[in-house]
């Protein structure tokens, strides 16, 4: 017999791995060792360690702050210590009904209706826009997307502040001698808010939308013709299967339009006319504060956002609506006559001038006009001032550290709560999920009440953690605010990730942080990058948390920006040459980074992405 | 009332120059099954969404039964032709319950409700779907969804049925019972049907007639033992089965042979003596063509009895249930697969084998693909099928078509 020359070493590796005299009897060291062993079974040391520490912040810095700006209306005596005078009880619906009565119920009840009729005009909008886009020849329908994701990434008190400017008693429409009280009285008033939360809401809708148009297939419409249908009685039919859509967009749109603050901080409440976000906003800033009132109108808010969810699950509730085709045929486009064609631009061009072009030109001409008064003479005073002025540029880097910062720590921790999210088997990601979504739901505005009613706790300080009023809980609150979003929006393509991609790796000799790193990195760049940029421009522009949690003497932009814009007499021009330049500066951010993963990325990443575009 | 339909010289193309269809002429008889055949691409699901009004054609003409339902200046919709469809993906309306998937196509009959409801309901029963009537279609299994769009088309009788490659998203056992189904209700409705595939198999079990296209072309139109036994082309006789091919010259054609049987020599060739194949060209003595086996053709022996045309080693051998399926390899000249026979020859093992003119096919070896005519008209194997020329690729043995089992077949 031919003897192999591996055989002896093999043996003798295997011999030396036989547990030697300490580890042989079943003794202290040997059983802690087991145990060790039993723990670390498949798992990593950082996945053994990171995962509680994960869970650890998650619940410090969204389940607490969640929790006490909802408990602290029933509960006021917690809170009694930071705030004192808040009231002796442990438990109490005093505050909450109180919240049935007066200028409480007065804005909870302009908030609803405005927020579902906002919701309805989103819907009314959106939807014939995403339907000329994707299934007709509509000319120009390629700039369409990408104007969508700029009227979202620009906040809403931009626009609503640039209206304000435009319309109001002596703004830029009477600087220009066209006196038209009637438009000032039409947008400073219930119809404007509505009308520019009704505009805001429509990329919601257009993306809604479009996906349910994608899922439509054309086989469905070819079926109903072929078996009789006419194109009307068609219609009829088909348009239920987009009932998912067109509940989600309307879900959408009312929790978004009741969550807002930016309109309801500057035009509404310009106008007289309060709404629950501002309330609440109110109720912690104005001295006294009142917390629990905060946290009653908190309490409502979040039930309110619940309302359209409870309605979209009711509908929908027994009837599945998924496409059953798994080889879906792309569907035709209709081409339109040029009488179409005329009025679909027309229609388009009205609701991008509303929406984009009155609001830029209102923004843009106000900067330009000098000590905004008497005469319309431009000026670039208002920039000069903007660059030499002591202090009016500091924001500016601030909220650009601010918003780097915190879009790359949101994107890790949202790409692990993606990650357990996809898990679904276990129960922790059916909890982190819930959790995830509550914190969806819950306005800005309620989770920075949170965060002053957590940290401001005299137990913070006993355990060390003293973050209140510093930059960087303010940043621990954009992340925080920002990851649920984030999570959501990664778990589709971390879902859609094959296993096999990183066990391939693994297989083939890769550890577990290049297995990442190389297969499946390069698959989630895009998904990543896009979720970067979403949190990058949402932070840099953000307010209402930033209102209510920035650190003294180290305003970000938007409170610079808001406190230019207050400071009427003087800085108003000021305040808007910087609205205007942050709004570029977001942009031509947005223009750098998706222009450098253009150039810099690896061609096979950019590839993927494209593909899954398609 | 079964419909007739004439498709004459239709041709369609799409926006960006791809020609889907070319020049394609057909005459379906009322109340046959015909079924189109052909590889990915090949214009089979073009020509059938041009019949239901889907599409519009480029150029041509198609009628339906006594009415001309599309040409150069006229397209009727789908809705005004009278038709049904069975899709690929079923196409299933998942809002609509079962019955009101089904009730669906009633709406152009005009009936009354409760008429309505109970011809619903009775389809439903025929289909074995009575039960399921008040259910969604994500709550049915693949079969049952498969079911619910055979009575959505079955349901309203219409003269003319459009089958889309109904069975290709079911599994291999349920595709087989429901093409029983499908072949047994269509015909039991009297209705014309024109069912589409790229499974040879499921065409030669379903069809009364087979067109087989190729790039957009109808390059044979007939019964489906006469696609088989006589094909027109290379293309038709691989995509419909072959053990492989060689390389052959024939040695003289014989006039007076009713069937056009050719005489091959074993010179430059695998073969170790003569053999005769079918033969649809004319041959002068000397010519080089291509033999295409059928795996009907092919007999596995020993080498002993000395009968033998080619001899070959077991590649491999595979149980099949009724007996053995080998590949054998011929020295340097590649490998026959889905060779037959009752018993397992071993790997290795040298054997002969015994070529049958019927399962054997010669083209020249300059034989075009597309048996066209000058007209472009597709080849009507009604005994005589169309002459062949051009030029192909000549191919040394190849494997083609191994797991095809011909219904002719007997071992």
């Amino acid at each position: 017999m031919v003897s192999r020359p591996g055989a002896g070493q093999l043996t003798a590796t295997v011999s030396t791995k036989r547990p030697g005299p300490a580890s042989a009897g079943p003794g202290r060291r040997g059983k802690l060792a087991s145990h060790a062993r039993r723990l670390l079974r498949g798992r990593s040391v950082g996945g053994l360690i990171g995962k509680p520490i994960f869970w650890i912040l998650l619940v410090l810095f969204i389940l607490v702050p969640c929790a006490s700006s909802l408990l602290l209306t029933i509960s006021p005596h917690l809170f009694d210590q930071q705030a004192p005078g808040q009231g002796p009880q442990w438990f109490t619906l005093t505050y909450l009904r109180q919240a049935f009565t007066g200028a409480t119920a007065i804005a909870i009840t302009n908030s609803l209706w405005v927020s579902g009729a906002a919701a309805g005009l989103g819907l009314v909008i959106g939807f014939p826009i995403a339907w000329l886009t994707n299934r007709t020849t509509l000319p120009g329908r390629q700039f369409v997307f990408p104007s969508m994701w700029l009227i979202l990434l620009l906040p809403s008190w931009l626009p609503a502040l640039s209206w304000v400017r435009i319309v109001q008693v002596d703004g830029v429409i009477y600087k220009l001698g066209l006196n038209w009280p009637w438009l000032s009285h039409l947008i400073m008033g219930p119809f404007g808010v509505v009308l520019l939360l009704g505009l805001r809401s429509v990329p919601f809708t257009y993306l809604a939308i479009t996906a349910g148009l994608a899922g439509l297939g054309q086989e469905f419409e070819d079926a109903a013709r072929v078996h009789g249908a006419s194109r009307a009685a068609t219609l009829r039919l088909i348009w239920p299967m987009l009932a998912p859509a067109i509940w989600s967009a309307l879900a959408i749109n009312f929790a978004e339009a009741i969550s807002d603050f930016g309109v309801a901080a500057t035009l509404a409440y310009q106008s007289n006319f309060t709404l629950a976000t501002y309330q609440l906003y109110a109720d912690i800033s104005n001295f006294p504060p009142s917390f629990p009132s905060a946290s009653a109108m908190g309490v409502l808010l979040v039930a309110a956002v619940a309302i359209p969810l409870a309605l979209q699950a009711r509908a929908l509730r027994g009837r599945s609506y998924q496409m059953l085709s798994g080889r879906t045929r792309q569907a035709v486009r209709r081409r339109l006559t040029t009488r179409g064609k005329i009025t679909a631009m027309s229609g388009l061009g009205l609701f991008y001038f509303v929406s984009l072009a009155v609001p830029a030109f209102g923004a843009v001409s106000t900067s330009l006009l000098k000590n905004f008064g008497s005469s319309f003479s431009i000026s670039f005073a208002n920039y000069r001032a903007l660059f030499h002025q002591a202090d009016q540029l500091g924001p500016l880097y601030r909220s650009l550290a601010y918003g780097a910062i915190a879009a790359t720590v949101t994107v890790a921790g949202g790409l692990i709560a993606a990650w357990l999210l996809a898990q679904r088997r276990q129960k922790s990601s059916r909890l982190l999920d819930f959790l995830l979504l509550a914190a969806v739901a819950l306005p800005g505005v309620v989770f920075a009440a949170g965060y002053i009613f957590t940290f401001n706790l005299p137990i913070m300080s006993r355990l060390g953690i003293n973050l209140y009023q510093t930059a960087t809980l303010l940043v621990i609150a954009y992340i925080a605010a920002s990851l649920p979003t984030n999570a959501r929006v990664l778990v589709g393509p971390v879902s859609q990730l094959q296993p096999s991609l990183r066990d391939a790796a693994r297989a083939h000799g890769a550890g577990e942080m290049l297995a990442w790193a190389r297969g499946v990195l390069p698959i989630l760049s895009r998904p990543l990058l896009m979720a970067w940029l979403l949190t990058f421009t949402g932070v840099f522009l953000e307010l209402p948390i930033s209102q209510l949690l920035y650190a003294p003497n180290n305003p970000p932009l938007s409170v610079a920006i808001e406190d230019n814009l207050s400071n009427y007499a003087t800085n108003f021009g000021v305040g808007m040459a910087q609205s205007v330049f942050a709004a570029a500066i977001a942009m031509a951010a947005v223009g750098v980074v998706l222009g450098g993963y253009r150039l810099l990325a690896p061609a096979g990443w950019r590839r993927i992405g494209v593909a899954s575009r398609g | 009332m079964a419909e007739s339909i004439s498709i004459d010289a239709v041709s369609k193309e799409y926006p960006g120059g791809n020609l889907a269809l070319k020049d394609v002429s057909l005459v379906v008889e009322p109340g046959s099954f015909v079924v189109l055949l052909g590889p990915s691409g090949s214009g089979k699901t073009t020509l059938l969404r041009c019949l239901a009004g889907i599409e519009r054609l480029t150029s041509g003409k198609i009628t339906i039964g006594a009415t001309a339902v599309a040409h150069d200046q006229l397209h009727i919709p789908p809705d005004k032709r009278n038709l049904s469809m069975v899709f690929q993906d079923y196409a299933l309306w998942p809002h609509l319950r079962v019955r009101e998937n089904v009730a669906f196509a009633l709406r152009r009959s005009k009936l009354a409700k409760p008429d309505a409801r109970a011809r619903t309901q009775a389809m439903l029963e025929r289909v074995g779907l009575g039960q399921l009537a008040d259910r969604y279609p994500n709550e049915l299994s693949g079969g049952e969804q498969q079911r619910v769009a055979l009575a959505r088309a079955l349901v309203a009788g219409t003269g003319l049925i459009l089958c889309d490659e109904p069975l290709s998203n079911l599994d291999a056992d349920l595709r087989e019972r429901m093409r029983v189904e499908i072949s047994a209700l269509v015909r039991e409705s009297g209705a014309t049907a024109v069912y589409i595939t790229h499974d040879q198999a499921e065409a030669f079990a379903l069809a009364d007639q087979i067109g087989l296209l190729q790039d957009g072309r109808l390059v044979q139109f007939g019964r489906p033992e006469q696609i088989y036994t006589e094909p027109a082309t290379p293309f038709v006789a691989r995509f419909t089965g072959l053990s492989g091919e060689l390389a052959v010259r024939v040695a003289g054609q014989d006039a007076a042979s009713a069937d056009s049987t050719v005489e091959i020599g074993h010179d430059g060739s695998a073969l170790l003596r003569p053999c005769r194949a079918r033969t649809s060209a004319s041959w002068a003595s000397g010519g080089e063509g291509m033999l295409l086996v059928r795996p009907t053709g092919i007999h596995l022996g020993g080498i002993t009895a000395g009968d033998h045309h080619l001899t070959g080693t077991v590649a491999d051998v595979a149980f099949r249930g009724r007996g053995y399926e080998h590949a054998i390899d011929i020295s340097g000249h590649g490998r026959l697969t889905g060779v037959f026979a009752p018993f397992r020859a071993q790997r290795g093992d040298t054997v002969g084998l015994r070529l049958d003119p019927a399962g054997c096919h010669v083209f020249p070896v300059a034989a075009r693909d597309h048996a066209a005519t000058a007209n472009g008209q597709a080849a009507a194997t009604n005994g005589h099928a169309a002459a062949s020329n051009g030029h192909a690729a000549t191919v040394p043995l190849s494997d083609v078509g191994p797991e095809f089992a011909p219904p002719a077949q007997q071992h």
